[in-house]
C-alpha cells in the first residue's frame, strides 16, 4: 500500500478552457454517454526527497467518436484508446509543441452520465483499471448533467475524478477519488478551440457512416431508401440547429466580447506606460 | 369542476366578444382557484439556455476567484391556449417561454451596482451597450451558498427590473460546491421569477440537445410485398428522388448546407483565436506593467523609509525607532504563503519550473487564489510543498481566510455576507514575486515517461 500511495495521482489540474470543451461535450445529448480523451501533462513534485507526488495537468480534450453507441456503454478498448492516443498525441505533438515547448500526451479520459449519478458505474471501474495498466498515471473523468430536483427545480450539473485501485489481488476493482480543481485560463487555447469545433464534423461523420452502411444495403425498395435518406437528411438538420448553431452563436459572441477586452486592455496599457513612465 | 379539452384554441383567432367572456371566465376562475386550489388559470413557464451558453458561464465563473455575474440576454414569449368546454367557459393556459441566448458577463464585481445594491444606469448602459434591449434577466455564481437571493440581489433585481423596465425580468442563480477533500464537485442552478407571486418563484431550466443520436429510425429492411403494382409505381415515380448514381439527391443537398456550415464554423473559430492570443498578449503586457509599476512603488517607498531613519537616528532626541523597513517586508513576505502558489510556465522547458507566488491586483487568472470551500474542505489547488497526503487528498490550507470574508458596509444584511463571496483581500496588496521558502523550495519537473519517474 505505501507504493500504491507513491504511485497515486495527488491531484488534476483542469485547465478551464478545457473544462469548457468537456462540458460543451457533455451538455450536447442527454441520451448518450459522449466520451473524449484528456490531454496534457504530470507533474512530479518531490519536497524533502521523501514525498512524491504526481499532478495531472489537462491542457485540452480530444472528442471521441464512439465506436459502440449503446447507452450505457461508453468505453473503448485498450486497444482503441491506445489508438486514438497515439494519433492525438502524433497531431497534437506538432501543435502543443510550439506553443509551450512542452510534449503533450494523453493522461486521461471523460465521460458524461446524463441523467444519473456521477460516480462510475462498475464497468467505469474496470474500464479505468484497463486503462491504468497501460498507464498508472490515467485519471478518469465523469460529467454528470441532466439532473433536475423537480421539487425544488434545481438543475445540476457534477463532475468527478477518479481512479481504479485493487484491494487484493484477485479482488474487485474500487474506485478512489483523485481531487480535482478547475484552474483558471482566461483565454480559450487554441486546441481547446479545435476541439469544440470538432464535434459537429464527428457526429456528421457518425451519421455518414451509418447511413452508408445502410444505403449498401441493396435489397430495399425505393421507398425505403427514401425513407433512409430522409432520416439522414432530418438527422443532420437536428445537428445542425442543436450543436452547429448555437456553437456558431457562442463563437460570435466570443469574438465580440474578445473585441471589447482587447480595446479595454489597449487602454489599460496605454494608462499604465503613462504612470510607470512617471515614475 | 372538471374543464374539458374538447377544443382548443389559440388566443389571436377569437372575436373580442369571446375573448372578454374569457377573460372574465379566468377572473372568476382564478378567484375560485385561489380558494379551493383547481388551476383553472394555469401559467406554465418553460426556460432553455444553450448548452453553449450555459458552458460559458461555467467557464468565466471558473475563471474567478470571486463571485461571478453577468446578464442574459434573449426572448420571452408568450403563447396563449384557449381549451372550451362544453359549459362554453373556457379556461385559459399561458405558456411562457423564456429563451436564453447568450450572456454578457460582467468582468468584475459592483460593476453596475455599489454595496448598498444602489444600480448606476450609467454603468449598466456602458456594460450592455446595444444589447440592453436583449436583456431578460441577469445571473450570479456563488461558492457554497444556499439556493435563495441574497438581499442585495433581491434589492439589485428590483431596481434592474425598473430601469431596464422588464416586469418579468428573471435570476439565475449559480452555486458551486464541493466535497471535502475536492474530488466531486456539484453546480446547482435554479432560475427564479423574483417579481412574481410566490407560487411561480422557481422555473424549470431545459437545455435544449441533440436528444436521440441512436441511428435505429434507418430500416434496414422494406415491408415485405408482392404486389407488382407497389414495386412498378414506386420504382417509376421514386426515381424523382435520386440522382444518376442512385444516391437520394436530399442527401446531397443536405450535406452541403452542413459543409457550408461548418466551413463557417471554421473561420469563425479561426477569428476567435486570432482574438484570444491578441487578447493574452495584451493581458500579459498589462500584467507585466503592473509589475513593474508595484516594484517601483514599493522600491521607492523603501528609499523613503530608509531615508526617514537615517534622518531619525541622528536626532539625539528621539529613540531608536525600531527597524520598520524590515518589518513592511517581512508582512509582505508573510503574506505571501498564505497565498496560493503559481505555476510558472516556462517557454523553454528544459529547466524545471519554480513555484513562485505572484501576487497581481486585478488579474486573478494568473494565480491560482484559493476558493471558499465547503466547510471542513482544504483551498485549492495545493501541489506538494510538503503538504499532500499519499492518498490523493490534500490538507487543509490557510488560504480559506483570504477568501469570502466579507467586510463591506456594516448595515449590510446577514443574508448578503452568508451568500456572497466578494474579491479576496489579498488582491490589495501590491504585487509580489519571490519563491515559496517554506522550508526547501519544491521543485517540479515534467515526467516524460509515466513508468519512470526521474531520479527514481
Amino acid at each position: 500500500s505505501i507504493v500504491l500511495h507513491i504511485m497515486a495521482v495527488s491531484a488534476v489540474h483542469l485547465e478551464s478552457d478545457a473544462f469548457l470543451v468537456c462540458m460543451n461535450h457533455a451538455l450536447s445529448t442527454e441520451k448518450e454517454e459522449v466520451m473524449g480523451l484528456c490531454i496534457g501533462e504530470v507533474w512530479m513534485s518531490c519536497v524533502y526527497e521523501v514525498d512524491t507526488n504526481r499532478i495531472v495537468h489537462i491542457h485540452s480534450v480530444i472528442i471521441l467518436r464512439r465506436s459502440d453507441k449503446r447507452k450505457d456503454r461508453v468505453e473503448i478498448s485498450p486497444e482503441q484508446l491506445s489508438a486514438a492516443s497515439t494519433e492525438a498525441e502524433i497531431s497534437f505533438e506538432h501543435r502543443l509543441a510550439d506553443m509551450t515547448g512542452r510534449p503533450m500526451r494523453v493522461v486521461g479520459w471523460y465521460h458524461s452520465h446524463p441523467h444519473i449519478t456521477v460516480w462510475p458505474s462498475h464497468v467505469d471501474v474496470r474500464t479505468q483499471a484497463m486503462y491504468q495498466m497501460m498507464d498508472q498515471g490515467f485519471v478518469g473523468l465523469i460529467f454528470s448533467c441532466f439532473i433536475e430536483d423537480k421539487n425544488t427545480k434545481t438543475g445540476r450539473v457534477l463532475y468527478t475524478c477518479f481512479q481504479s485501485v485493487q484491494a487484493q489481488k484477485g479482488s474487485e476493482y474500487e474506485r478512489i477519488e483523485i481531487p480535482i480543481h478547475v484552474v483558471p485560463h482566461e483565454a480559450i487555447g487554441k486546441v481547446c478551440l479545435e476541439s469544440a469545433v470538432e464535434l459537429p464534423r464527428i457526429l456528421c461523420q457518425e451519421e455518414q457512416d451509418t447511413y452508408r452502411r445502410i444505403h449498401s444495403l441493396t435489397h430495399l425498395d425505393p421507398i425505403t431508401k427514401i425513407h433512409n435518406g430522409s432520416v439522414f437528411t432530418k438527422n443532420l438538420c437536428s445537428q445542425m440547429s442543436a450543436i452547429s448553431g448555437p456553437l456558431l452563436q457562442w463563437l460570435e459572441d466570443r469574438l465580440e466580447l474578445n473585441k471589447h477586452s482587447i480595446i479595454k486592455l489597449q487602454k489599460e496599457k496605454e494608462r499604465l506606460t503613462q504612470e510607470l513612465a512617471s515614475l | 369542476m372538471e374543464v374539458k379539452d374538447d377544443v382548443v384554441f389559440k388566443g389571436e383567432h377569437l372575436l373580442p366578444q369571446q375573448r372578454v367572456c374569457l377573460f372574465m371566465g379566468r377572473l372568476m376562475y382564478s378567484a375560485c382557484a385561489k380558494d379551493c386550489g383547481l388551476g383553472a388559470y394555469a401559467s406554465i413557464m418553460a426556460a432553455s439556455i444553450s448548452g453553449y451558453t450555459f458552458s460559458s458561464v461555467c467557464y468565466h465563473s471558473a475563471n474567478s476567484s470571486s463571485d461571478h455575474e453577468g446578464f442574459l440576454l434573449g426572448e420571452v414569449r408568450q403563447e396563449e391556449t384557449l381549451s372550451i368546454s362544453d359549459s362554453h367557459i373556457g379556461s385559459s393556459e399561458f405558456l411562457n417561454v423564456i429563451e436564453v441566448h447568450n450572456h454578457e458577463p460582467c468582468a468584475q464585481l459592483f460593476s453596475f451596482y455599489d454595496y448598498a445594491g444602489n444600480v448606476n444606469e450609467e454603468n449598466l448602459n456602458r456594460i450592455l451597450k446595444d444589447r440592453r434591449k436583449n436583456v431578460i434577466g441577469w445571473y450570479r455564481f456563488r461558492r457554497n451558498t444556499q439556493q435563495q437571493m441574497s438581499f442585495r440581489e433581491q434589492v439589485i433585481h428590483k431596481q434592474l427590473t425598473h430601469i431596464l423596465g422588464i416586469p418579468d425580468l428573471v435570476f439565475l442563480l449559480f452555486s458551486f460546491i464541493s466535497t471535502a477533500n475536492s474530488s466531486t464537485h456539484a453546480l446547482e442552478y435554479v432560475l427564479f421569477r423574483p417579481n412574481k407571486n410566490r407560487y411561480n418563484q422557481r422555473i424549470s431550466l431545459s437545455i435544449p440537445n441533440l436528444g436521440n443520436t441512436s441511428q435505429q429510425e434507418y430500416k434496414v429492411s422494406s415491408v415485405p410485398n408482392t404486389s407488382k403494382n407497389y414495386a412498378s409505381v414506386i420504382k417509376e415515380h421514386g426515381t424523382e428522388f435520386f440522382d444518376k448514381d442512385g444516391v437520394m439527391k436530399d442527401i446531397r443537398t443536405i450535406f452541403q448546407v452542413y459543409s457550408a456550415l461548418q466551413e463557417r464554423v471554421q473561420a469563425v473559430c479561426c477569428e476567435v483565436d486570432q482574438s484570444e492570443r491578441v487578447r493574452e498578449k495584451i493581458q500579459e503586457e498589462v500584467n507585466k506593467l503592473k509589475e513593474e509599476i508595484a516594484l517601483r512603488k514599493r522600491n521607492s517607498a523603501e528609499e523613503e523609509r530608509r531615508l526617514q531613519e537615517a534622518a531619525a537616528v541622528t536626532l539625539p532626541d528621539n529613540p531608536a525607532l525600531p527597524d520598520s523597513s524590515h518589518s513592511s517586508l517581512t508582512q509582505v513576505m508573510l503574506s505571501g504563503p498564505s497565498v496560493e502558489p503559481s505555476l510558472e510556465r516556462p517557454v523553454n522547458s528544459s529547466s524545471p519550473p519554480i513555484y513562485s507566488t505572484t501576487l497581481l491586483p486585478d488579474s486573478p487568472s494568473a494565480i491560482l487564489l484559493p476558493r471558499p470551500q465547503a466547510v471542513g474542505s482544504p483551498g485549492h489547488p495545493s501541489p506538494s510543498l510538503g503538504l499532500g497526503n499519499g492518498d490523493g487528498s490534500s490538507s487543509d490550507s490557510l488560504n480559506r481566510q483570504a477568501t469570502g470574508q466579507e467586510d463591506q458596509e456594516e448595515d449590510d444584511d446577514e443574508d448578503s455576507s452568508e451568500y456572497e463571496n466578494l474579491v479576496s483581500e489579498q488582491l490589495q496588496l501590491p504585487s509580489l514575486t519571490e519563491t515559496v521558502t517554506l522550508g526547501r523550495p519544491a521543485t517540479l519537473w515534467p515526467d516524460g515517461d509515466a513508468h519512470s519517474p526521474p531520479g527514481s
